[in-house]
């Protein structure tokens, strides 16, 4: 770490408030050094909210710092902060802390309750939800900068329990009175998006951060300087992506869109950046993002070198992850405030999202391998130990359940295969090279083994998939606008249910890995031992007959002119 | 131009907004001619986005510590009869 000497040497003036707030000059800032504007862009956040935040003391911000840190075993971050005092901060903060740093979709207006009825003010927890956004910004930035703090840290144990996903959207928040929209830093935000998006409306009760916020957005993302202003959009889409919200896709969709990305390319970067046309070291660029913003707890590294050798100068390297912290930072005051969508999202995350270790690394195709989030694990098992194999399980146990589940229909036959499954991994697993990703792998067990079990019952279920190469559509009228809305959610888990299990087993086994998974087309192919358009073709014609079977429950209701 | 049969064989890409530029102009080329396709288009959108959106096969979260622990079990013992 470096000396206050170093820092007296140092000329760039815009890190005043990191040395009052530290006392010292960070590495992390350090590090940053040829890229004076992202030091400036965090010693200005740093201020608004650590050093300025009119509501909790400075300690109580540190406790919620080290909550956010310990969550996300971020040894730097921890080191960075003063140790607490025995009983000193009353764990409701660092809950809330730890929940929103690490599974921000799953924070709700119950959480937010919790906190009021603690007798907290909402100017409070707006300040508590802008230090855990700041604490997961410099996470990602020592992340991205590969600093480790001193082994002597004790770090917490992460958390077991995954909390209930929330699909509701707030706003959480409520403040009395109309709030002033007239501030300058508002006219920035118009000048930039072409309106004032929620997210910041939410913020005017502090016009300070608000300040900080567009500061930082000025010298980080709005500028044209060592990357393009697209490719730090394509950044912060993959980076809200990588964090599964909503909120951050439709937005930086929409500004894509507006600065001449087309609707499709920007699909393509959300759901398989590998497939959109894109320059490779763009491609290679974005896949190393969503390791950095994606890498929960498992620190599948940034790597600062392939960036390198494809090209990128240092200052570039630094911008882009910049951008990224900036990004976690907003995607966390978004989760915490319940900001809904601006514009219809290209993606609705939703709780299986949580588990698909796909949303870990959405890798490029020529990287498979290299970036499998898995790969360490995977390594430890093969050498002996057992304990690296629960967290696998622990991984992937929706995944091979969800599957044999869909193949079965059978919920406790599910549950069984499940075990049988992980039980043959392990038994296997010495022989695992590394080809494919070890979930791929794991997926293509489950499948021969529902597949199997469908053999031996033989009676129940028919195998054959008998006369579907002549399948043509025959339902054509149109469907209604929202047809989910014409149903309970209970209703149409149970239409869709019935329709999967419906579909000849081959197409059925396409659409479940493609489309309820949500693994890749590559990714399918290879855990089916097909071609990729022998895929694509299963997964058109599954979910052409599933359109088939769905259709007499969403078609357009007829309307009635009294 | 497409007929709806090639249209239909050639339109997966499309739903996935992974199709080239080229195929894309020929499928919309289509697309705007033909009624039909259309609703197929979007009512195929839609029920990919309900059987995305639907947890419909998934593990019940009280179920995940007790499967984890079972699955340790088995391949603990597994792992002492080898050694």
């Amino acid at each position: 770490m470096a000396s206050t000497a170093e820092t007296k040497n140092r000329s760039e003036p815009p890190a005043a408030a990191i040395a009052t707030a530290y006392g010292f000059a960070p590495t992390l800032f350090q590090a940053q050094s040829v890229l004076p504007a992202a030091i400036e862009a965090e010693s200005g956040l740093i201020d608004a909210i650590l050093l300025q935040g009119p509501a909790l003391p400075r300690r109580e911000k540190d406790s919620i710092l080290l909550a956010v840190a310990g969550t996300r075993a971020n040894s730097y971050v921890l080191g960075l902060l003063p140790p607490q005092t025995e009983g000193a901060p009353k764990s409701l903060l660092p809950d809330f802390a730890a929940k929103l740093a690490l599974y921000g979709p799953c924070i709700s207006n119950g959480d937010i309750e919790v906190l009021r009825q603690a007798g907290l003010t909402d100017a409070d927890i707006l300040e508590i939800i802008a230090t855990v956004a700041l604490g997961n910004m410099l996470c990602t930035l020592a992340d991205a900068l590969s600093l480790t703090g001193s082994s002597a840290v004790q770090m917490p144990p992460p958390p077991h329990e995954i909390p209930k996903w929330n699909s509701a959207s707030g706003p959480y928040l409520h403040f009395a009175g109309s709030l002033p929209l007239d501030q300058p830093q508002l006219g920035t935000l118009r000048d930039q998006f072409g309106f004032v998006p929620k997210l910041f409306q939410l913020q005017t009760a502090w016009p300070e951060l608000l300040k900080a916020e567009c500061r930082a957005l000025e010298l980080v993302v709005w500028s044209e300087d060592h990357l393009s202003r697209i490719q730090k959009e394509l950044i912060l889409l993959v980076t809200s992506t990588a964090n599964l919200n909503t909120y951050g896709v439709a937005l930086h969709s929409q500004m894509l869109n507006i600065l001449g990305v087309s609707a499709e390319d920007c699909e393509s970067v959300i759901f398989d950046p590998s497939h959109s046309s894109l320059k490779q070291e763009d491609k290679t660029l974005l896949a190393q993002i969503s390791l950095l913003a994606g890498g929960r707890q498992s620190r599948a590294a940034f790597d600062l070198n392939m960036l390198r050798d494809h090209g990128f100068t240092p200052a570039q390297i630094i911008n882009a992850a910049v951008t990224a912290s900036l990004g976690t930072f907003l995607n966390t005051l978004q989760f915490g405030l319940g900001a809904a969508p601006d514009f219809p999202p290209r993606k609705t995350f939703t709780e299986k999202d949580l588990y698909l270790p796909a949303q870990l690394s959405r890798p490029t195709s020529d990287a498979i391998v290299r970036l499998d989030p898995d790969a360490d694990l995977v390594e430890r098992v093969q050498a002996g130990e057992i304990d690296g194999f629960e967290e696998l399980v622990r991984r992937h146990t929706r995944l091979v359940f969800g599957t044999l589940n869909g193949i079965l229909g059978n919920y406790d036959e599910a549950r069984d295969a499940t075990q049988d499954v992980f039980v043959k991994a392990f038994e296997n697993i010495a022989s695992f090279e590394g080809r494919a990703k070890f979930s791929t792998w794991l997926t293509s067990i489950a499948v021969n083994t529902g597949v199997e079990i469908l053999r031996q019952r033989k009676t129940t279920v028919p195998l054959e998939d008998v006369g579907d190469e002549d399948f043509r559509p025959r339902r054509v009228q149109a469907w209604a606008e929202d047809p989910e809305a014409l149903f309970a959610a209970s209703q149409v888990n149970a239409l869709v249910r019935d329709a999967v299990l419906r579909l000849p087993q081959k197409y059925r086994v396409a659409v479940l890995l493609r489309d309820i998974n949500q693994m890749s087309t590559e990714d399918t192919a290879q855990a089916l031992g097909l071609s990729v358009p022998a895929l694509k073709a299963r997964v058109l014609r599954g979910r052409l007959m599933l359109r088939e079977t769905l259709a007499p429950h969403f078609v357009r209701p007829e309307r009635i002119d009294v | 131009m497409f007929s709806c049969a090639e249209f239909l064989a050639e339109f997966g890409d499309y739903l996935d907004g992974m199709a080239n530029p080229e195929l894309r102009v020929r499928l919309e080329e289509h697309l705007r001619e033909c009624k039909t396709c259309r609703v197929i288009v979007d009512s195929t959108q839609k029920t990919v986005k309900i059987v995305t959106d639907h947890d419909t096969f998934t593990l019940s979260t009280s179920d995940v510590d007790p499967m984890v622990s079972q699955v340790m079990v088995r391949v603990r013992s597994r792992a002492a009869q080898r050694s």
